[in-house]
């Protein structure tokens, strides 16, 4: 009985106004992020989350709240696949220059050449060691999460992203 | 070293060893650079509210078109929109009145539901509801009709000129224009006239030219002259005798220089025109002319 309870309680539907809306509030912005990095597209970025989450909601029912994450993540990917080539990945960094007052004009020129060096290498990173390297970096996502987002295993991202600090090293240091 | 110790330095699960192994290595200070640099990365700007407005307008509109396309709700529709016009014309028709009506030159023989008899006369319409029938013994009658009722409740016929209610009689209601005349055979018959009641005794008929109402002595054989094929007529004005001759026969009949208010008293044949039109000429001293359908009275020349 009482499991029957706690069953009937925890089959809380995507379909509630509520339970749709914290699932968007959780996910939206790092779906933007994730098809963003892999394109480098803002305006495809924000009709991937449109998309996703649309689609979440017209088949509501038969997506557990669990597995909505993974679902909306699936919709994005598979909405571009093929359909449209990577641009630049235009990324900003935080203004660090508060903190390095103190530091010389020579190296905060050297600084930016280095941040400069950086974008160009990220952009010819490969799209999926790009993806993994910066849902690890900015959005602080753990390997396995990216497997998960990927559909691929930890080893897989690991390898990516191993391959991606090797790529950045050798663009930057020019070898 | 093992596999894939980049991704494992960045995560911090290198073991000491080995972490101090890497940073001996000549990239390693590039690979911290990396390392700090990204840390100040930012994605761009994600306007949260404004995809959420988005997909709620979206929401709705997949909404509305779900609905439209629908097949069952299409279905339900139409179901709806039968049982609405079933519901109406089963309310339509059970409140139709039954109707019978006459031509020129025809009788029409009619049993209502209670087995009283009613026989219509020439270009005359009569017509009463069957379901109410049990509770409202009431029929609605244009023209001329001779009724033989049976003994029940109230009995109403309702005509333009006035209403007669009975309790079971055998009388003759006509109504034609301006003119209403009841002749009662047997019983007691009531006629109401703008209101006016007046009680009508067997033998007698109360006639009603214009509004204005005489009652007579009748001369009554049982049934009306008409039933026997005959029009007979008491003192009523000549055209509306010559009236009831283009209804009885089907002609068109034209006066010329004759009085149409003289009085007229006698009777004609409803099955002989030749013989008819002579019953109505002789006695008034005119003449007659017959050409097909058309009649032509005229006035016989000054000796």
């Amino acid at each position: 009985m009482k499991s029957n309870l706690l069953k009937a309680d925890q089959q809380l539907n995507v379909c509630e106004e509520q339970v749709y809306k914290s699932v968007f509030n959780e996910t939206s912005k790092s779906i933007f992020n994730y098809i963003y990095y892999k394109f480098g597209n803002e305006e495809k970025a924000n009709d991937a989350v449109q998309e996703a989450f649309v689609k979440l909601w017209e088949n509501c029912a038969k997506v557990a709240p669990e597995k909505a994450k993974s679902y909306l993540y699936t919709v994005a990917n598979n909405l571009y696949l093929n359909v449209i080539k990577a641009e630049k990945v235009r990324l900003k960094y935080a203004d660090a220059t508060l903190k390095t007052t103190n530091e010389s004009p020579e190296f905060i020129m050297e600084e930016n050449q280095f941040k400069e060096k950086l974008d160009n290498a990220l952009n010819s990173l490969p799209e999926n060691q790009r993806t993994t390297f910066l849902l690890n970096r900015i959005d602080g996502k753990k390997y396995t999460e990216i497997a998960k987002m990927e559909g691929v295993s930890v080893k897989a991202i690991e390898k990516r992203m191993h391959l991606a600090l090797k790529s950045l090293r050798e663009q930057i240091d020019g070898i | 070293m093992q596999d894939n110790y980049l991704a494992k330095w960045l995560n911090d699960e290198l073991t000491e060893a080995e972490l101090a192994e890497f940073k001996k290595s000549e990239a390693y200070d590039t690979y911290q650079k990396i390392k700090e640099s990204a840390a100040q990365l930012e994605s761009p700007e994600f306007d949260v509210d404004k995809a959420w407005e988005s997909i709620e307008e979206t929401k709705s509109v997949e909404e509305t078109k779900v609905f439209i396309l629908s097949p069952f709700k299409k279905f339900l529709r139409v179901a709806a929109v039968v049982a609405v016009l079933l519901t109406a014309s089963f309310f339509y028709l059970n409140t139709l009145n039954e109707s019978y009506t006459t031509e020129y030159a025809e009788n029409k023989s009619i049993t209502l539901p209670d087995t009283s008899e009613v026989i219509l006369n020439a270009e005359s319409e009569l017509a009463f509801s069957e379901k109410k029938w049990d509770t409202n013994r009431n029929v609605d009658l244009k023209g001329e009709a001779y009724f033989k009722v049976a003994k029940g409740k109230k009995f109403t016929v309702e005509t333009a000129e006035g209403l007669v209610t009975v309790l079971g009689t055998q009388f003759n209601v006509e109504t034609r224009e301006d003119y209403f005349e009841v002749t009662c055979f047997e019983g007691l018959v009531s006629v109401t006239i703008n209101g006016e009641e007046t009680k009508l005794p067997a033998g007698n008929s109360l006639l009603a030219i214009n509004g204005k109402s005489t009652m007579s002595k009748a001369i009554v054989d049982g049934k009306p002259s008409w039933l026997s094929k005959e029009s007979s007529f008491t003192s009523i004005p000549l055209h509306y005798v010559l009236d009831e001759l283009q209804r009885q026969f089907n002609v068109e009949i034209t006066a010329k220089d004759i009085d149409t208010a003289q009085l007229f008293t006698g009777s004609f044949s409803n099955e002989n025109l030749d013989l008819a039109l002579k019953s109505i000429s002789v006695p008034l001293q005119i003449k007659f002319n017959l050409d097909g359908n058309k009649v032509l009275f005229y006035a016989e020349e000054a000796p």
